[in-house]
C-alpha cells in the first residue's frame, strides 16, 4: 500500500546543499537525490548521533494503516555546527518531511526539509552557508562593475 | 577547537579538501558575469569536475586510474563502517583540535570517527620496523609558525578524491595559522610510487571555534540497501 506522499523534481540547490558532501560516506548509493518526497506523521524518536542523526516517524498510508518511517539525517557533528540540538526535533511532534527516496522504495529518506505544525521550517545548516555565499557572489559582483571605466570618461 | 570553514565561496568548495587548479577554475568562474545568474552549487561543481579532469586524473598512475574514481558503495566506512586511513581522515571535515601532550609530543583529534593521531617533536626517525598502519607514524617539527607533520608507514586505502593509495604513500602536511588567529591553513603533499606519477598538492581550511565539542561516533551501522554506479558528477 503506498503511503502518503508527493512526488517532485528536486530543485538543484537542494540537491546540492544536501548533506551528503559532508557526511562520513556519500548518500548516493542509497538515495535517488534527484527525487523528493514528502511524508506527514508524528515523531516517535529522535536520535541525535554521530555518524548520522536519525528520526523515527509514524505515518498513515492511503489505507490508514501507520507504517514506520525512517529519516536520515547529517551527523551531530555536522548539524550542531549549524546550532541543532537533540531537542531540535521533540517525539509528539507532528511534521512533514521532504526528503530523498531510496532507490528501492523503502520506508527511508534522506532529509531536505522539515515543516512543523505551527509552519516554522527545520533546514540543514547548508541553507545559512548558501546564503552567505551568494551575498558574497554580489558583493564580488558589484565591486567588478565599480572597477569597470565608465563608457565616455578620460582617456 | 578548530571546525567547518568559514561560510565562503572557496570554503566551501574546500570543506573537505581541493586543490589551487580547483580554486583557481572556481574563481574564475565567478569573476566571468556570464555566470552571475548561475547558482553557486552548480559552479562548485563545474570547478570539482575542472580540478578531477585536469588536476587529479593526470597525477595518477595506470594502476590507480583502473579503479579511479572508485565506486562511492565500495566505500568500506560505508559498508562495514570501517574508519577512515590517513588520506581521509587527515581531511575530515568538522572538528579538529590540535593538542600538545608532552613536551615533545601533540596530538590532532578529530571529529570524525573520533580519530586520534600522535606528533613526535622530538626529531626522532620512524622505526624502521614499525609496520602499516591505518593513519601511519607520523613525525613533526615547526618551521617559524608552521607545524610540519610528516606521514609514511600508512596501510593501503583510499584517498580523498576516492582513489587507491599503496602502503609506500607518504605525506607532508603544513599547518598554518592566519594572521588573525581565526582560520587554520592546512596544505597536504602526497606522494606515493605505485599510485601517483607526481605528487598531489592539497588544501583545507578550518575556522576557530571554541564552542565546538567532539561528540561520540558510535552509531554507525553497516549498509543494509544500497546500489552500484550512483556516482554524483
Amino acid at each position: 500500500m503506498k503511503p502518503l506522499r508527493t512526488l517532485c523534481v528536486v530543485l538543484p540547490l537542494l540537491v546540492l546543499m544536501s548533506a551528503r558532501a559532508t557526511s562520513h560516506h556519500a548518500f548516493s548509493p542509497v538515495y535517488d537525490s534527484k527525487r523528493t518526497i514528502t511524508v506527514d506523521g508524528v515523531v516517535t524518536e529522535f536520535r541525535f548521533v554521530n555518524p548520522h542523526a536519525m528520526m523515527l516517524m509514524e505515518v498513515k498510508n492511503k489505507a490508514g494503516k501507520v507504517e514506520t518511517w525512517n529519516v536520515e539525517f547529517a551527523g551531530r557533528l555536522n548539524l550542531e555546527e549549524a546550532g541543532w540540538s537533540a531537542e531540535s526535533i521533540k517525539p509528539g511532534e507532528r511534521v512533514k518531511v521532504t526528503g530523498n527516496p531510496t532507490w528501492k522504495g523503502s520506508q527511508r529518506m534522506a532529509f531536505v526539509r522539515m515543516v512543523r505544525a505551527d509552519g516554522t521550517t527545520l533546514e540543514p545548516g547548508r541553507a545559512q552557508r548558501l546564503n552567505a555565499i551568494e551575498e558574497e557572489r554580489r558583493q564580488r559582483a558589484a565591486k567588478r562593475t565599480q572597477s569597470q571605466p565608465t563608457p565616455g570618461r578620460g582617456k | 577547537m578548530w571546525s567547518d570553514p568559514p561560510p565562503t565561496a572557496v570554503g566551501t568548495f574546500c570543506f573537505f579538501a581541493c586543490t589551487d587548479a580547483g580554486i583557481e577554475r572556481l574563481n574564475a568562474l565567478m569573476d566571468d558575469p556570464a555566470n552571475d545568474a548561475r547558482p553557486f552549487p552548480e559552479l562548485q561543481t563545474e570547478a570539482s569536475r575542472h580540478q578531477r579532469d585536469n588536476y587529479l586524473r593526470l597525477r595518477l598512475t595506470e594502476a590507480a586510474l583502473e579503479t579511479y574514481p572508485l565506486d562511492p558503495a565500495d566505500d568500506p566506512g560505508f559498508l562495514r563502517c570501517e574508519p577512515w586511513g590517513l588520506a581521509k581522515q587527515m581531511f575530515a571535515p568538522h572538528q579538529l583540535e590540535i593538542r600538545r601532550t608532552g613536551i615533545d609530543r601533540i596530538e590532532l583529534r578529530y571529529g570524525e570517527w573520533e580519530a586520534v593521531r600522535t606528533v613526535h617533536l622530538d626529531g626522532r626517525t620512524p622505526p624502521a620496523d614499525v609496520g602499516p598502519s591505518r593513519l601511519g607514524y607520523s613525525v613533526g617539527r615547526f618551521d617559524g609558525d608552521t607545524l610540519v607533520v610528516e606521514t609514511s608507514g600508512v596501510a593501503a586505502g583510499i584517498t580523498w578524491w576516492d582513489s587507491r593509495h599503496s602502503d609506500q604513500l607518504k605525506v607532508v602536511e603544513r599547518f598554518t595559522r592566519s594572521e588573525d588567529g581565526s582560520t587554520l591553513h592546512l596544505t597536504a603533499t602526497l606522494e606515493d610510487p605505485w599510485r601517483l606519477r607526481e605528487a598531489v598538492v592539497a588544501k583545507k581550511i578550518w575556522r576557530w571555534a571554541p564552542d565546538q565539542q567532539i561528540t561520540p561516533y558510535d552509531a554507525c551501522e553497516p549498509a543494509t540497501e544500497f546500489r552500484k554506479g550512483t556516482r554524483e558528477p
